[in-house]
């Protein structure tokens, strides 16, 4: 099973070996092994948590602790483009 | 010289300056166009005959060197909603209108006969010129023949084809920096509202303009400092910054990805093909084809969110493609295609038509079956039957509600007969919220300034949680201040981050009046503005049955999180209590 993760912006850039060619967020499908919350998949890809402000677990607006789970949708947008959601809602952890 | 407000009378073609009241000193845009309707327009009267009144006002510090505060309020009975209405655009036209000290324009009357009129307001001369010549045609190749007579410093606000029909879905028109014909005061109807009076165009030519009285330089000049360290600081607002690299279009991935973001005719909240109309697409775009991105809608801004997109190679300026367009042009209507949302967008631009709510009536349309979803093609030429003022151009140039109605189709996004924005109410309960409240129509704008902090109410809140009545009274409490103040929207990002910045704001507004607001006179003032807006709607007959979504929110679950609209309408009365 795996987890489908959608890099956005300049984040894409931290993902090795996918050459940008385009406007389009990058989506991985990531093997969920090992992969326990958000915070685990920023770690593997190098993304200190100040590089990203918005983060999405299946529509859910999320902080970095949310638990992540076989065939979950996860969202992960860069600082500077952050509108909107700061500022109306509360991170979702568990 | 002090202020002074133009009064228009259509009937007999007559314009005067009169004293601006000395109770109305501290209101600008929404706070005094609401207030002059309140006061001077029978809430009962036709919005289209001669009692309705229209009114224009700069904002309070428009016209100044405050960054980002070009803003204009347009405000009158409304014939979309029925009720009160405000709408507001950013655009060079609003600051000159404030710096020749014209507190407000007042349009009342009504022209007999067909003629149609430009008026002309120079320093201490209004003059009336007929605008036959004008009727008929797109208001694209219009600005820029009127730009060509009047000379290109001067302003232009004006109504098209749509607003000659008197459809409900037509907006007012103010020139962008470009002299293009993008920046709308575009919601609720007041487009006909304009055009009814026989009023085609104003033309402003602010030469030897006094400049905005400030009562005090040195409060001013603090509060500008401290705005703009706040706006050149943070991370939505600065140079670089979200808004600025991406223009509002930097919300489309966004809410696609919290599932909120309606697909053809709300009927799904998520598709992946809308990534090829996001924010990033677009700017990108831009560059290559020698558009303009970043752009300001008015001299002064410091965000600087706005755009000219272009065809391809650079041809055919469009002007802004605002994220509420793009949805309405686009995913709303199965369309994932940008250069098929560009030329719609320009259509609207050249019709005169309320992107927002001309989105929702296509979407409508198609599921009516007049066109398949999807068919850009298809909706260009629905946008003809408007322009040659055909039966169908008639019923469709009236809005989402009546095009609903017209062609069978039941679930039609209105509240308040007027067409929701970009945001699907059951995946953001919370602006579902306000789009039932507002007294407005669904309305985004009503409440967004995310006044939690200011409020003292404190916290954030789960957007799929129902227990939303006391965020969404804040926010519309704070944005109505902030829509007195000429200020954009958007500086609310940076200043409820960065305190100094909101006390920036105060002081400006100080400088400016010679008053002594703080920060906590915000909320009493914001309240003061709805509380006017509401005598109205209720003097009109609007109870708090109005205050309600369609039913297919309540029932229908939005793919693919599958939630409904859930707030019970306890929760919706408890907003402003009646």
């Amino acid at each position: 099973m795996t987890i489908l993760v959608k890099f956005f912006g300049d984040l894409r850039k931290k993902v090795k070996n996918h050459e940008i060619t385009d406007a389009l967020p990058l989506k991985i499908q990531l093997k969920s092994d090992g992969i326990d919350t958000i915070a685990d998949i920023l770690k593997k890809y190098a993304i200190t948590p100040e590089e990203t402000h918005h983060l999405f677990v299946n529509g859910v607006y999320s902080g970095f602790d949310k638990k992540i789970h076989d065939g979950d949708r996860v969202g992960i947008f860069p600082k500077n483009m952050a509108l909107l959601y700061k500022w109306y809602f509360t991170r979702k952890n568990e | 010289m002090p202020k002074k407000m133009l009064r228009v009378n259509m009937t007999n073609l007559e314009a005067k300056f009169e004293d601006f009241p000395a109770d109305f000193a501290a209101l600008g845009g929404r706070a005094l166009t609401s207030t002059i309707v309140a006061k001077e327009v029978d809430p009962l009267c036709h919005p289209l005959g001669p009692s309705n009144k229209l009114i224009f006002a700069p904002g309070i510090v428009t016209g100044t060197a405050a960054p980002t505060s070009g803003r204009i309020s347009v405000g009158a009975k409304s014939p979309l909603t029925g009720g009160i209405k405000e709408a507001n655009a950013g655009t060079p036209f609003s600051q000159k209108l404030a710096r020749m000290r014209i507190a407000a324009i007042v349009v009342e009357g009504k022209h007999v006969g067909k003629d149609y009129y430009t008026l002309k307001v120079t320093k201490d001369k209004a003059e009336f010129i007929n605008a036959n010549k004008w009727v008929g045609k797109g208001l694209y190749n219009v600005y820029k023949e009127l730009f060509k007579e009047y000379g290109n410093k001067v302003g232009i606000c004006g109504v098209g084809i749509a607003a000659e029909l008197m459809g409900a879905a037509s907006g007012i028109c103010f020139n962008d920096p470009e002299g293009l014909p993008s920046r709308y005061a575009g919601r609720g109807g007041l487009g006909a509202v304009m055009a009814s009076k026989g009023l085609k165009f104003i033309i402003i030519d602010e030469t030897g303009a006094p400049g905005v009285e400030i009562a005090n330089e040195e409060v001013f000049r603090e509060g500008i400092a401290k705005l703009r360290n706040a706006l050149t600081t943070h991370d939505v607002t600065k140079p670089g910054g979200a808004l600025n690299s991406y223009g509002t279009s930097v919300l489309v991935n966004i809410i696609n990805e919290a599932g909120g973001l309606p697909q053809r005719n709300f009927s799904a909240g998520q598709d992946d093909r809308s990534e090829k109309v996001s924010g990033e697409v677009k700017a990108e775009e831009i560059k290559k084809r020698g558009g303009v991105r970043p752009h300001f809608c008015s001299p002064g801004c410091i965000i600087q969110c706005s755009e000219v997109w272009t065809k391809p190679g650079g041809k055919d300026p469009v002007g802004v493609l605002e994220y509420e367009s793009v949805w309405a042009l686009g995913p709303n209507c199965g369309i994932y295609n940008l250069d098929d949302v560009g030329e719609l967008n320009r259509a609207c631009n050249d019709l005169g038509l309320d992107t927002i709510e001309t989105g929702d009536l296509l979407a409508v349309a198609m599921e009516g079956g007049l066109i398949e979803f999807g068919n850009g093609k298809g909706a260009l030429k629905l946008m003809e039957e408007i322009q040659k003022k055909t039966s169908t151009g008639r019923i469709l140039a009236n809005g989402t509600g009546f095009t609903g109605q017209a062609f069978g189709v039941t679930r039609v996004p209105v509240v308040k007969n007027q067409g929701l924005p970009a945001y699907d109410p059951r995946a953001i309960k919370g602006i579902g919220v306000t789009y039932a409240t507002t007294p407005m129509g669904a309305d985004h704008t009503a409440g967004y300034a995310i006044a939690t902090e200011i409020m003292g109410v404190g916290g954030t809140a789960d957007p799929r949680d129902t227990k939303k009545s006391d965020l969404s009274r804040n926010l519309q409490i704070a944005t109505a201040a902030v829509d007195a103040t000429g200020y954009c929207l958007f500086i609310a990002f940076a200043v409820l981050d960065i305190p100094e910045g909101l006390q920036g704001v105060v002081e400006t507004l100080n400088g400016v009046l010679g008053a002594n607001l703080t920060v906590n006179d915000v909320p009493g003032y914001g309240m003061q503005i709805i509380k006017t807006e509401r005598d109205f709607n209720k003097a009109a007959g609007f109870t708090e049955k109005d205050d309600r979504l369609p039913e297919f929110f309540l029932k229908e679950k939005l793919p693919p999180f599958n939630e409904v609209f859930n707030v019970p309408d306890e929760e919706l009365d408890k907003v402003w209590g009646s």
